[in-house]
C-alpha cells in the first residue's frame, strides 16, 4: 500500500510528531504508515485522513 | 501524566505496573540465582543470573522509552504496538510449549535439573526471553 501522508504532512507544515499527537498514536506508527509498511484499521485511516484534511482514498492508495 | 491522548493517566499506571512486574521477576531471578549458587549449582545460578540481566536490560529499555513517550505526549500503546505485543505474546507462548516439551524430554538423561522449580524457572525465563526476541522482530516487521 502506498500513502501520501508525507506529501500532505509537508503541505500543512506538520511533523511526524505533530501528526502522531493529533491522531493519538506513537511516532513509529506514523513512520511505518508513511513507508507503507503498516495497514491501518479503518478508524486509524479515517483519523489520519481527517488530520490531513483529506479523504481516505486520497491518503491511502492500494496497489492493484 | 494526563494528556490529550491519555486523558485518565492510564499510561502512567500501565508503566508502574510494567516496572513492578519487571522488578519482581528480576528479584526472583536474583534469589533463584543466589539459592542455586549456595547449593553449589553453578549452571543453575548462572542461568538465573543471565535471565535476570536480560529482563533488567529489557525493563530499562521499556522504562526509558516509555518515560520519553509520556513526556512527549504520546501514548504508551497504540493500534500498531498493541498488534506487535499480541503477536509476540502468542508466538512466545507457542514456542514455550515446545520448550517445556524439550525440558521434559531432556531432563531425564541429558540435563540434570536440581528440582522441578529449577526446570520451571528455566521455562519461565525462556518464555520472557522469547517474548523479548519476538517483540524486537515484530516491531520491525511489515504487517
Amino acid at each position: 500500500m502506498k500513502t501520501r501522508i508525507k506529501e500532505l504532512r509537508a503541505r500543512y507544515g506538520m511533523t511526524q510528531e505533530d501528526l502522531a499527537r493529533k491522531v493519538g498514536v506513537r511516532r513509529e506508527t506514523i513512520v511505518f504508515l508513511e513507508q507503507g509498511k503498516y495497514n491501518p484499521s479503518l478508524k486509524l485511516a479515517h483519523d489520519v485522513a481527517k488530520a490531513l484534511k483529506s479523504r481516505i482514498e486520497d491518503v491511502f492508495i492500494l496497489d492493484g | 501524566m494526563k494528556t490529550k491522548n491519555n486523558p485518565e493517566g492510564k499510561d502512567k499506571i500501565r508503566m508502574i505496573a510494567i516496572m513492578t512486574v519487571s522488578l519482581c521477576v528480576i528479584a526472583t531471578g536474583i534469589l533463584f540465582s543466589l539459592n542455586s549458587f549456595m547449593k553449589g549449582d553453578t549452571a543453575g545460578g548462572t542461568a538465573g543470573a543471565f535471565i535476570a540481566v536480560i529482563i533488567f536490560a529489557f525493563a530499562v529499555f521499556v522504562f526509558i522509552r516509555g518515560n520519553r513517550d509520556l513526556k512527549g505526549g504520546f501514548p504508551l500503546r497504540d493500534e500498531r504496538s498493541g498488534k506487535v505485543i499480541e503477536k509476540a505474546t502468542s508466538k512466545a507462548f507457542y514456542v514455550t510449549l515446545y520448550l517445556l516439551l524439550l525440558i521434559g524430554f531432556l531432563s531425564d538423561d541429558i540435563i540434570k535439573f536440581r528440582d522441578v522449580s529449577q526446570a520451571m524457572g528455566i521455562a519461565v525465563g525462556g518464555m520472557a526471553i522469547l517474548f523479548a526476541v519476538f517483540w524486537a522482530y515484530y516491531n520491525r516487521k511489515e504487517f
